[in-house]
């Protein structure tokens, strides 16, 4: 009678606390040109765990939603929806995702570290940020493969642009002649041991690939 | 006469010396053979090679100069022969030899070669010399081709090697930090995937504007009004005017410095 009744908040709050909750991405990006990118499957093939089984092919169309907060200056709030376009994946959840700032930190860190939460969501989330008062803010379809190693997770994909909520159909349009290529592990926070295998990782695809820790900041001009 | 032995005292130690040093040489190469014959690589091993041929030509240098007593004009006469084992030969000699005794005697004074590799040598140097200039020039000849052959391919297997090195190090680009930008600009904050239509606006005013810029540097004032009205058409119109005027402007901006 005594015990206290737990609800789901506390027990978030609990796991939050005790970081079991893999809420940070490590993350290393870079390109590869489309010339090039036949050997770094070729070699990605070679060094990842999902030998047998091949590189696991992926097709998504991700929404980036913002929402204001307060005033008109501060940062809005970004969101992303992510679904499967495939017909294979068809029948997969879509993911609602936030991503924090990136903390790009010192020259001994290894990688990007950002917050990370995701969660799988029926196909009503649309509607459910509409109406919440989000807007679109762009989105893309991306196109390409994903391959394991270990706790991480390499994906080199294109990046198509999407017109008017519709996929072109025929060739789209794309952005620049190479390919994407990320190396991300998620991770509860603390576990920094992880970026520098990420580090030797991302060593053995050079040249081929420069994985680094992009400032997104340097981006915007 | 005092001084000359004691000139053949000093030249004997110095090739004792050397000669110890050619020996620890040898001993360090059978040691390193027979112990780290699994890590043991080339290069190393080749190193020990220049050591053991660097002694010997040190050793050669000592026994060739002026000052060094000829050695063939001495002779060695073994005195005493007694089969009694003798601990201090047996100290001197690294426990080789226990007792200097005529068995072993000959074989250790001896100067000329063992008696097969003599035989050996007669016979050669009697083929050497039974062979006429002309046949020997022929193979002479033949031999210094077969050599420049071999050179010549060692010579371009170097170089397609090189060449190989340096197109590696000069490798085409497989990546480009400008596509790395734009994609994650693109990915992370929607550059160049916003609402295609708003672009398309902002890229034709851009396009007239900057037409514009080049016709008139002069005079920009006229511009802003003109500008977000401007449809292709009319900055087409406008430029090809306009560039007449640049002639003509740059006709006269020169005069003055003639």
């Amino acid at each position: 009678m005594t015990a206290p009744i737990s609800t789901a908040m506390d027990s978030l709050s609990a796991a939050l606390k005790s970081n079991i909750i893999p809420n940070q991405e490590y993350l290393l990006q870079g390109s590869v040109l489309d010339t090039s990118v036949e050997v770094l499957l070729h070699r990605l093939r070679g060094l990842c765990d999902n030998v047998d089984t091949g590189p696991e092919p992926f097709y998504d169309h991700e929404m980036c939603f913002s929402i204001r907060r307060g005033s008109p200056q501060e940062q809005p709030l970004l969101l992303r929806v992510r679904r499967a376009l495939d017909a294979i994946h068809s029948d997969m959840p879509w993911q609602l995702r936030y991503i924090g700032q990136p903390e790009l930190g010192d020259k001994s860190r290894p990688t990007v570290v950002r917050s990370s939460i995701d969660i799988a969501t029926s196909n009503t989330v649309v509607e459910f940020l509409t109406e919440l008062g989000c807007k679109l803010d762009f989105e893309y379809v991306t196109r390409g493969y994903m391959f394991r190693k270990g706790r991480m997770k390499i994906t080199v994909s294109k990046i198509f642009k999407v017109n008017q909520g519709k996929v072109p159909e025929g060739v789209p349009e794309m952005i620049s002649q190479s390919y994407l290529v990320e190396l991300s592990v998620l991770a509860p926070s603390g576990q920094d041991a992880i970026a520098e295998d990420m580090r030797i990782f991302a060593e053995q695809l050079r040249p081929l690939v420069q994985l680094e820790k992009i400032d997104y900041k340097r981006l915007v001009h | 006469m005092q001084r000359e032995e004691k000139q053949l005292d000093s030249a004997l130690e110095a090739i004792i010396m050397r000669v110890n040093d050619l020996k620890t040489a040898i001993a360090a190469m059978i040691f390193k053979i027979e112990h780290e014959y699994e890590t043991l690589n080339w290069p190393n091993f080749l190193d020990n090679f220049a050591l053991i041929s660097g002694h010997l030509t040190s050793l050669s240098k000592i026994l060739a100069h002026d000052k060094a007593p000829n050695l063939r004009n001495l002779t060695v006469l073994p005195l005493r022969l007694s089969p009694e084992k003798d601990e201090e030969l047996l100290r001197l000699t690294e426990g080789r030899i226990p007792t200097f005794a005529h068995d072993l005697v000959p074989d250790y004074l001896r100067t000329k070669l063992e008696p097969q590799a003599e035989q050996k040598m007669m016979q050669l140097e009697a083929k050497a010399a039974n062979v006429n200039i002309e046949t020997s020039h022929k193979q002479l000849t033949q031999y210094t081709k077969v050599i420049g052959h071999v050179w010549d391919i060692a010579n371009k297997a170097r170089e397609e090697w090189e060449s190989e090195a340096g197109a590696r190090a000069t490798q085409a680009q497989t990546s480009s930090a400008a596509d790395t930008h734009a994609l994650l600009a693109a990915v992370g904050m929607g550059k160049g995937l916003k609402s295609d239509s708003i672009q398309m606006v902002q890229s034709g005013v851009n396009s007239v504007n900057n037409g514009m810029m080049v016709g008139r540097p002069g005079n920009q004032q006229q511009t802003p009004g003109q500008g977000p009205m401007g449809n292709p058409q009319m900055g087409q119109m406008n430029k090809a005017p306009s560039a007449i005027k640049t002639n003509i402007k740059a006709a006269s901006q020169i005069h003055p410095y003639r």
